[in-house]
């Protein structure tokens, strides 16, 4: 894998959020106003899509359904989030937000298809 | 003798026991509501068909004696079964008919149910995966582990059917339940996967049991104007109905002359696998349930009790899910020509339960039904309906031509004979 176009920069105006498709990868695209950021496309809490239900607010990005919010330039988890964002590695060339994919970013989920014998 | 008097009109009719019932047991609301919880709330329930809820966090909801059930299809593609109620505040979680909790809700997250008032999350194993504010509310007194959502039993059986149970204690299977009454049809059900091609659903004013028993006769043949001048022949009344456990009766099949029928072809290119071309099954079972397999088309009819005069009826149509478009078409015009709006019978039957509704309602005077023909066992003979009664009489404990009086036997289902055992056992020794 290598760096990757995700979207052009005036896509994505500042203090706002975007979901991309890279290569098949779902990837959220973040302007923090002096630059961009890369994110999994879902909220590590519970897999809700950010885009539908992410709000940018003075640089914290929150998750509508259960409020958890992050500092949008480090991914850092403020209260009541739980996990941190990952972030994909970005830069900016020729108008365009590049994003070095090596491999897909992704939570752990409970999910429910893990044998607990629970049938 | 002429038309009777008002004495002669309600004395018992010169049959034998068995061989008649009142027609309180169509009308009378507490009789009804002793059926939701004896019987309904007892047996097993064919909910919808696995065709249904195809894909994983597909969802389908329903109601059993007024019970809210969702049934989902997990991760795992496993179907489960579920009260559709939360164990906060005991809202209705799902209200769509069918959907996917694939993507998220306003108010949850995706690959989860979510109540919608105050945002609980259940996922599809029926395990709380989110309380909203949970340690603000409950400290460490609840915990999500605490509130799983009710589970039912639930199987998947009969050529992909959903069957659900609300008792816990049933000591059955599907296919105990069955108790051999589906096993004319296993081979042709179970060869290769079902699909659902039609449903519809009618919601008709009158009891439940008016809709099976039309179902568990042909003597109303002539009803049924179309089949009285074309279709009919020897074959045709050799049929038997026979019983079995539990209260279900199959009717056995013959040879169709489909091509004999005003308009119609044969069905032989598309009847069901190892089914003898163009032959035609029918299996009524306990409490309101039947399957009709015409060569070519699955018709299934669900009943779902609303009220002693009122009951809904859900229609499906299957064909293979192997199907190519234009098998699919002609399989749909061959369920259509017979079951359809403009078909050979749906709408007959229909309307002949809708006028015994409206001469049986609650305010209604009591009625003597006639189930009193014999005809060795063949489809004019009334035995499959008396076989119903009879099962009926011993769940609810009633007699059904008098229903004030205990049934001959005393017995009611045989799990809550047991149950009703052990509680009088457990009193004794209190």
């Amino acid at each position: 894998m290598s760096w990757k176009t995700a979207c052009a920069a005036a896509d994505v105006p500042a203090h706002s959020i975007k979901a991309c498709e890279v290569d098949g990868v779902e990837i959220l695209v973040a302007n923090v106003g002096d630059g961009f950021r890369a994110y999994p496309p879902v909220c590590p809490h519970m897999e809700e899509y950010l885009e539908d239900s992410g709000i940018c607010s003075n640089g914290v990005l929150t998750c509508t359904k259960h409020l958890w919010q992050w500092d949008m330039k480090t991914g850092e988890a403020r209260p009541p989030a739980e996990k941190p964002l990952l972030l994909y590695e970005v830069k900016q060339e020729d108008g365009k937000v590049m994003v070095y994919l090596d491999k897909e970013l992704e939570y752990a989920f409970d999910h429910d298809d893990d044998d607990d014998g629970d049938d | 003798m002429s038309a009777r008097n008002h004495a002669q009109w309600t004395a018992a009719p010169k049959l034998k026991a068995g061989e008649w019932v009142d027609s309180r047991i169509y009308s009378d609301q507490a009789i009804f509501e002793e059926e939701l919880q004896k019987i309904w709330k007892r047996s097993w329930i064919p909910v919808c068909h696995e065709s249904e809820l195809k894909n994983a966090y597909d969802f389908r909801t329903m109601t059993i004696a007024r019970e809210p059930v969702i049934v989902v299809r997990g991760n795992d593609m496993k179907v489960r079964a579920f009260l559709n109620v939360c164990p906060h505040r005991g809202n209705m979680i799902e209200r769509r008919p069918s959907g996917s909790f694939k993507r998220g809700t306003p108010s949850g997250t995706p690959k989860h149910m979510t109540c919608m008032f105050h945002a609980w999350q259940f996922d599809m194993k029926g395990r709380c995966a989110y309380i909203s504010r949970c340690e603000e509310g409950y400290q460490k007194r609840l915990r999500k582990e605490d509130v799983g959502l009710r589970k039912l039993n639930c199987e998947v059986y009969f050529g992909g059917f959903v069957w659900v149970c609300l008792d816990d204690d049933i000591d059955m299977t599907v296919e105990q339940w069955a108790a051999g009454a589906l096993d004319v049809l296993s081979p042709s059900l179970n060869a290769e996967p079902l699909e659902i091609f039609h449903y519809h659903k009618a919601i008709i004013p009158c009891n439940y049991k008016l809709w099976h028993d039309t179902n568990c006769e042909f003597y109303h043949d002539y009803l049924h104007y179309h089949n009285r001048i074309t279709g009919f022949n020897d074959a045709y009344f050799a049929r038997k109905n026979s019983g079995f456990k539990n209260g279900h009766i199959n009717v056995g099949s013959f040879e169709v002359q489909y091509d004999q029928y005003e308009g119609f072809e044969s069905r032989e290119a598309l009847s069901f696998p190892h089914l003898p071309p163009n032959h035609w099954y029918m299996i009524d079972m306990f409490p309101g349930v039947n399957f009709n397999l015409r060569g070519s088309a699955l018709r299934c009819d669900l009943m779902t009790p609303l009220a002693a005069d009122k009951v809904m009826i859900e229609f499906r149509g299957l064909g293979l899910a192997s199907d190519t478009p234009q098998q699919r078409r002609t399989r749909i015009d061959h369920h259509n020509s017979i079951w359809g709006p403009f078909g050979r019978n749906l709408h007959e039957d229909l309307l002949a339960v809708t006028a015994q509704g409206a001469c049986m309602h609650q305010a209604a005077e009591n009625r003597r039904i006639l189930h009193g023909r014999h005809e060795n066992q063949t489809i004019h003979d009334e035995n499959g309906m008396r076989h119903y009664y009879e099962e009926w009489g011993r769940w609810l404990n009633r007699l059904p031509s008098d229903p004030d009086r205990a049934f001959a036997d005393g017995a009611g289902g045989r799990a809550a004979v047991a149950r009703d055992a052990e509680r009088e056992l457990a009193l004794e020794e209190a």
